[in-house]
């Protein structure tokens, strides 16, 4: 149990800080032509891109921009409508934080639960945006990926949700045990 | 585990409560710890957006087409539709006859539109969906260029299509 444990918690960990940045950092794969300069960075912003033979290149570009993801979320139009952009501000952090903790297996329970009830609202807003039929890009991994809002958005969440319900439902659990077995032995102390 | 040790009272469920309630301060604190540093972020950030969405005010009436009154005009056959939306979405459908006036490549169509329309032509500009701004800034441009007689369909093309008029897909309007 304790691997399945480990490996879920990578694979949670890592989506949600991959998710994360790539919103934070507006983050654009694109390819294209290769622009003069592989790499450019600044305080804010970095880009980089690599040549892909004759004047082709992908190009991959990190500039902390708001702007478009906050326009994904108010498209999913769950009111509060003029709360959009607080989540668009607050959420990529809070997914951060959830995710490095839960890597780094400090307060790996109460991660867990964040991350749970995260994957929860993502499911609503989702399950609401297809059911009022919005063709909406999803947003999840920010505009790194285009891809619409669908059936599929929702299945990976439930694959997801399910992964860190079990996380967090197992640490409680094991924990429960532990501190059960801790009673009894000063049980048998006194 | 440690607190079971620190704790007078040993009872399971006690001790059971009071984890549950350290691991929701936790998860209060990751949620809290994060939405402070978002805001610090963006606060800091050359590029922030406003904390709160700036709701856009509705249309005026009298900027606005109904559907009835679309359907009026387009009969007529007197009136430019535009489609203020990407190439990409007037390619895969649009209101028959509306010619393609993408706001946010407005200085490279315009041109030829121009060619069709003068100040008093009647135009009904129109996107998709109800919030969508397109068609909104295309009015507004159009307005300033000093066209009189610039309306909105609002939902424009959901709209027309769902009531089963006529549509057309392609390049041509």
């Amino acid at each position: 149990m304790r691997i399945i444990n480990l490996i879920f918690r990578w694979i949670i960990g890592g989506v949600f800080i991959a998710s994360a940045v790539a919103k934070i950092g507006n983050v654009q794969l694109s390819h294209g032509k290769s622009a003069p300069g592989t790499a450019t960075a600044s305080v804010h912003a970095w880009s980089w891109s690599m040549p892909l033979g004759e004047s082709r290149a992908i190009r991959l570009s990190y500039v902390p921009d708001l702007t478009q993801f906050a326009q994904d979320v108010g498209n999913y139009h769950v009111p509060p409508r003029a709360l959009a952009n607080t989540v668009a501000i607050t959420l990529p952090w809070i997914e951060l934080l959830a995710g490095g903790l839960l890597i780094a297996g400090v307060w790996k329970r109460a991660s867990a639960w964040v991350i749970t009830a995260m994957m929860v609202v993502f499911l609503v807003a989702i399950a609401w945006a297809l059911a009022h039929g919005y063709d909406i890009r999803c947003g999840c991994f920010g505009t790194v990926e285009a891809r619409k809002v669908g059936v599929l958005a929702l299945g990976e969440d439930f694959v997801l949700l399910a992964m860190a319900a079990w996380l967090a439902w197992r640490l409680e659990n094991s924990t429960n045990r532990t501190t059960e077995t801790t009673n009894e032995t000063k049980n048998r102390r006194d | 585990m440690k607190e079971a040790y620190d704790t007078e009272d040993d009872r399971p469920a006690l001790v059971a409560d009071r984890r549950t309630g350290r691991t929701f301060r936790q998860a209060s604190i990751i949620v809290l710890a994060g939405a402070a540093l978002g805001l610090a972020a963006n606060a800091v950030s050359p590029r922030r957006v406003p904390i709160l969405t700036p709701l856009k005010a509705p249309p005026h009436a009298r900027d606005v087409v109904s559907l009835d009154e679309a359907k009026t005009l387009w009969n007529s056959g007197t009136v430019f539709f535009l489609d203020a939306r990407a190439t990409a979405d007037y390619e895969a459908g649009h209101i028959a006859g509306a010619l393609s006036l993408p706001i946010d490549e407005f200085d490279d169509h315009y041109p030829q539109i121009q060619a069709m329309l003068t100040t008093d032509s009647t135009i009904v500009a129109y996107c998709d969906g109800l919030d969508c701004d397109l068609s909104h800034r295309l009015m507004d441009r159009l307005r300033e260029l000093g066209y009189q007689h610039v309306r909105l369909l609002v939902n424009g093309w959901t709209t027309w299509h769902t009531a089963g008029l006529l549509t057309h897909s392609g390049a041509d309007p």
